[in-house]
């Protein structure tokens, strides 16, 4: 059993900030099969991954300001993955000519009693779903196509009912802040996506009530 | 991953904390065991803000351990312990406004690893603030996962080179029903580490003997 290296572990300053670029889009269920077939032509790989997840949204309430957010995602259809938890920052507001939403992204892969240390820290859920759907790959693009649905009774995760009669679509690429060039390949990939489905960057808080 | 029981060594009279690690490494060295590089385990306090003031703010410890170089464990004192990833120091960073890490309380215990046999010996010196302040030894049995089983072997191995400073049963494996095996991400383990630290850091006087 050889010893593992000690490494010092930098907790400020040199870690990598990791920025989401984000474009989304909806087609009706009608259109779904033609959106699939279009998008396994144009992505990697043979067959696109199918998931069922189950994410939880957590509200920590502070003395001022907004509330933070985390999203606690786990894998209903594999269900001894660890749990995936998820900070996503405010949008950066900059360049209006960049071509995608540009956020923020801290990604944890945690034990299964995330949901009981959440609330332990002060977390409170404010809101759960159920995405089920397809995954595409195209280089470091990633193409997600989910149905939502809301759960009638809180934990139940058999008891649920769809949102809408519609697929949300997301196109989104990690990288290292700086790197605005993923935003080309992005805009191109969408390009070839319309008149079918029509992706846009669309501003989180705009949406909010 | 086996049974590991963490416990504090006491300074030798007379001696410095230094002298006294030493020692320890010439016992294990002449009852055969081999150095085999070193290990690390350290510990940052975070304390909730935002509290109703009056109630006593909650303590989150984040823990790491170089056996586990790629996993970070958070743990409340008595309450769950989350395993996650290295990116939850990044976390932490993000939730600075929620959880103001307390630095000068940052604890680490540093020192050599040793094998013998099926055994684990890791002898470290617990430092706050650059100041040591006591000697642990982690003992690891490697081929038994469950504590009941294995606990007579492992405190005759330790009074092998301990002599009178051998523990009693650890608390997190006195807890556990009759049987039940000990896990194999360290959360045992780190549980009393964690102990060591908080009893260490209640402790007036440093390591060393003041006569």
């Amino acid at each position: 059993m050889e010893a593992p290296p000690v490494t010092v572990m930098p907790v400020t300053g040199g870690t990598i900030n990791m920025m989401e670029y984000l474009l989304q889009g909806s087609v009706l269920d009608q259109a779904l099969d033609s959106l699939l077939h279009r998008l396994r032509g144009l992505c990697d790989s043979m067959e696109p991954e199918t998931f069922t997840d189950h994410e939880l949204v957590y509200l920590l309430k502070g003395q001022q300001g907004n509330p933070f957010i985390l999203r606690a995602r786990r894998s209903l259809s594999h269900p001894n993955t660890p749990w995936h938890l998820r900070y996503l920052g405010q949008p950066e507001v900059g360049d209006k000519s960049r071509h995608a939403l540009v956020r923020n992204c801290v990604d944890v892969a945690t034990s299964h009693n995330l949901p009981e240390f959440l609330n332990e820290m002060g977390f409170r859920m404010d809101h759960e779903f159920v995405a089920t759907g397809h995954m595409f790959r195209k280089g470091a693009m990633k193409i997600v196509v989910s149905k939502l649905s809301r759960i009638l009774v809180p934990g139940n995760t058999e008891n649920t009912e769809r949102l809408s009669l519609s697929c949300l679509v997301e196109l989104s690429v990690l990288a290292p802040a700086g790197q605005d060039t993923v935003s080309e390949d992005m805009r191109s990939l969408a390009e070839q996506l319309k008149p079918l489905l029509h992706l846009e960057k669309i501003d989180p808080s705009k949406q909010r009530h | 991953m086996g049974v590991a029981c963490v416990c504090q060594v006491p300074v030798a009279e007379g001696k410095s904390v230094q002298q006294t690690v030493d020692l320890l490494h010439k016992k294990l060295e002449q009852l055969g065991a081999v150095k085999q590089g070193s290990f690390c385990v350290d510990c940052e306090t975070y304390h909730a803000t935002g509290n109703v003031s009056g109630q006593p703010s909650k303590l989150l410890y984040v823990m790491h351990n170089s056996e586990t170089p790629l996993s970070c464990l958070a743990l409340f004192e008595g309450g769950p312990c989350l395993v996650a990833d290295a990116n939850f120091d990044v976390l932490m960073v993000k939730l600075k406004s929620h959880f103001q890490n307390a630095k000068g309380h940052k604890v680490e215990c540093r020192g050599s690893r040793f094998r013998y046999c099926d055994f684990l010996i890791k002898v470290g010196t617990v430092t706050m603030s650059s100041s040591a302040r006591g000697i642990s030894v982690e003992v690891e049995y490697c081929p038994c996962v469950v504590p009941g089983d294995c606990w007579n072997l492992m405190k005759e191995f330790m009074q092998s080179f301990l002599g009178t400073s051998v523990p009693e049963l650890p608390s997190v494996f006195a807890a556990k029903p009759e049987g039940l095996f000990a896990p194999a991400d360290c959360v045992d383990t780190v549980t009393q580490y964690l102990e060591l630290f908080n009893k260490l850091r209640k402790l007036q006087i440093p390591g060393s003997n003041v006569r």
